[in-house]
């Protein structure tokens, strides 16, 4: 099944935040969920990440370096990375940011070219294919971060016993 | 003219006062409209005499088509419910990329009606759905099929014949991503396709009361029936988690007035305008009332302010005699000056109508992260001077918590000391966040990313930090958690930018509006007809 890259986006967040990673990684994530799978990217490397939320964490941190890095060089940054895995997730991550990237990938390296102050050329397609395994465990892991109904929340809820249909 | 600071601007206070301008989205679509003179066909008309059935309306607009498919449904009365919670509603919209082929029309007949349960194409560019105002539906018929017109009163104290409850675009249950659309002309300013969309439903409602009703409804009283809107809770966090498209509409509004003060005389004509806009303004205040006492209250306030503040349009022969209006408003209330900052805008199309163009965010955000600790201390010293002075271990200050519901997956605010499920907090608590984070920074100066290492919960807040720092109106300035946070300022001023009107608070959680009232009908869609901030009753 093909899904909007909103959609995909937002489960992706969703899924990092219920696994227990922080929102502004989990946001992260889930716009490298949305590029990596549109650039047919591998599914099993992102079902390793939502069980290790840790090593979400970690990536994020690598692409805050590579970035702080372009912030203060402007010369290429590189960044080894022995796991296939999660040097698949990290070029993702890095292709997925707002700003123009050029990425050269040669074995283990990653070479990055970050000019930060430019907009991305990457083009976004219509649809983006996530399969049904990788779907259902992010959803499961999305409704870890649902609040289930109470009667507090059922009678304070907006429009909550004022509904004057007129 | 230096902009107003967005210590000023950004407050709940004064955002939950704002009233709709000329930048205003559904205006600045209107416009398009008009200067192409765009031409509503209805190529499917499949009605019982009930009003029961599905329709479809094709219009060109900068050389693409775009159609509303509108299924409308014999709803019984216990399940009409404006709540998000609902399941049935008497109509749901799709626009159309191009026009829809009959299979097309029926699978939109499928999943439509079924709204968020529903599956979508990347060709469905909008989803919509619509409940009656029973009261002035019945009464619209009922006068037409006697040959009558409805009573132009209840046209002005109800001002439509259906509200939406809920207009979704951008990807939501599978319809087109924003990024699809964002290139054309036409609907590549914020939330365009949705303001079309809300525009053409106006027109079908007004299309079926008459098929209805079997007579015409006389074009003064048509106009002025827009359509409605229940807002709930689910449109607050757009702002918070939308920061460079917050940014981006505050500057071109504050923008707009920094031109507009700027001006150095007004011609005659320019005088007399303004004139007539606070007649105008007046008589729309005469004509919004709201059931909230309190609402109300603020309304005829403002009302009596209004008349009193008139004589300093009498003053508009001098120099700089905006910049006069804009110092003699600083006197009176948050709502009466951002009434005037809306009115200042209205004559001055060829010196503002251009900067609709730079109201969107195609790029996310561009901002270089800070070199350093210190540097992140001193934007925070500089920029969040607000956020740092509460205490947000004190109950009251943080007595919110935003949450998802699992229910309909929306948007809630909680009580955090009477509720469950404090733990699973949105993350809408900027100010606190960042008061976290100014806590935690080490005396010395280091990269940020080694601190970040130390204390991964702060990247949020460091991002915040670093985006107010390159968009200055990015973020509001109080403390969304407190208990003194009232959402609905939140919607007032989301709402005045997509150019609602007639703002009927229920309570601090939800509002209705009236969007579209006023506006030329669809078959006026020419440029001399785009005249119709703050409308008025004409009959």
């Amino acid at each position: 099944m093909t899904h909007s890259w909103t959609e995909v986006q937002a489960l992706g967040v969703k899924a990092a935040s219920g696994a227990g990673v922080p929102p502004a990684q989990a946001l992260a994530f889930g716009a490298m969920v949305a590029r990596h799978l549109a650039d047919g990217g591998a599914e099993t490397p992102i079902a390793a990440a939502l069980r290790a939320p840790d090593s979400i964490v970690a990536l994020a941190l690598r692409v805050e370096k590579v970035i702080e890095g372009a912030s203060m060089n402007a010369s290429a940054v590189t960044v080894r990375e022995a796991d296939a895995g999660a040097r698949a997730l990290l070029f993702s991550w890095l292709s997925g940011l707002p700003c123009q990237t050029a990425l050269t990938l040669a074995d283990d390296t990653i070479i990055a070219s970050l000019n930060l102050a430019a907009p991305s050329d990457r083009s976004r397609p219509d649809r983006v294919p996530l399969g049904p395994e990788l779907q259902e465990q992010m959803q499961e892991l999305a409704a870890k971060t649902y609040v289930p109904d109470s009667d507090a929340s059922r009678s304070a809820g907006a429009g909550a016993g004022l509904m004057d249909l007129d | 003219m230096p902009l107003r600071p967005p210590g000023d601007v950004m407050r709940l206070a004064r955002m939950g006062a704002m009233m709709p301008t000329r930048l205003s989205f559904l205006r600045v679509l209107l416009r398009r409209l008009c200067a192409e003179r765009a031409q509503i066909t209805r190529p499917v008309w499949s009605m019982t005499a009930a009003g029961h059935g599905h329709a479809v309306y094709s219009l060109d607009l900068s050389g693409h088509t775009y159609s509303l498919v509108a299924i409308s449904t014999d709803l019984p009365a216990d399940q009409r419910s404006d709540r998000v919670i609902a399941t049935a509603w008497d109509a749901a919209f799709v626009l159309f990329d191009g026009v829809p082929s009959p299979d097309d029309i029926a699978r939109i007949a499928e999943n439509a009606p079924r709204q968020e349960a529903g599956r979508f194409s990347p060709r469905d560019l909008v989803l919509s759905r619509a409940n009656k105002s029973v009261r002035m539906w019945n009464a619209t018929v009922d006068a037409l099929r006697a040959g009558g017109q409805p009573d132009a009163t209840m046209i002005r104290d109800i001002g439509y014949l259906m509200r939406t409850t809920a207009v979704y675009g951008n990807g939501k249950f599978g319809i087109a991503d924003r990024h699809v659309i964002a290139g054309r002309p036409g609907l590549d300013g914020p939330f365009a396709a949705e303001m079309l969309t809300v525009y053409l439903i106006r027109h079908f409602t007004l299309d079926l009361v008459q098929h209805v009703g079997q007579g015409r409804l006389e074009p003064g009283l048509a106009r002025h029936l827009g359509i409605g809107n229940a807002t709930g809770l689910g449109m607050a966090p757009f702002l918070v988690n939308h920061p460079v498209l917050l940014n981006n509409w505050m500057v071109a509004r504050e923008t707009a007035l920094g031109r507009v003060r700027s001006i150095e005389r007004l011609t005659d004509p320019e005088q007399a305008q303004f004139h007539a806009l606070h007649v105008r303004a007046a008589r729309h205040l005469s004509e919004w009332h709201v059931p909230a006492p309190d609402h109300n209250q603020v309304l005829r306030d403002l009302e009596a302010e209004w008349q009193a503040f008139q004589p300093h349009f009498d003053a508009l022969d001098g120099p700089h005699p905006l910049e006069k209006l804009w110092q003699a408003a600083q006197a009176q209330s948050v709502p009466c000056q951002e009434l005037v900052v809306a009115l200042m805008l209205e004559p001055f199309g060829d010196l503002i109508d251009g900067l609709a163009e730079c109201m969107g965010d195609p790029f996310g955000p561009l901002a270089a992260p800070f070199c350093g600790t210190d540097a992140l201390r001193q934007a925070i010293e500089a920029d969040w001077a607000w956020a740092l002075t509460a205490d947000y271990t004190q109950a009251d200050a943080c007595r919110r918590f935003w949450y998802v519901s699992a229910a309909k997956l929306e948007p809630r605010l909680g009580d955090r000391f009477a509720e469950p499920g404090a733990e699973l907090e949105t993350p809408l608590d900027i100010a606190r966040r960042v008061a976290a984070l100014y806590r935690d920074l080490p005396a010395g100066d280091g990269p940020v990313s080694d601190f970040l290492a130390q204390y991964p919960d702060h990247a949020l807040a460091a991002f915040r930090v670093c985006v107010l720092s390159r968009y200055p109106y990015a973020d509001i300035r109080d403390n969304l958690i407190a208990a003194t946070c009232k959402p609905i300022d939140m919607l007032r001023c989301k709402l005045s930018f997509f150019g609602a009107t007639k703002f009927d608070p229920k309570s601090d959680l939800w509002t209705r509006i009236t969007l579209a009232q006023g506006a030329p009908l669809g078959d006026e869609l020419t440029p001399e007809n785009d005249d119709w901030w703050l409308p008025v009753l004409a009959h």
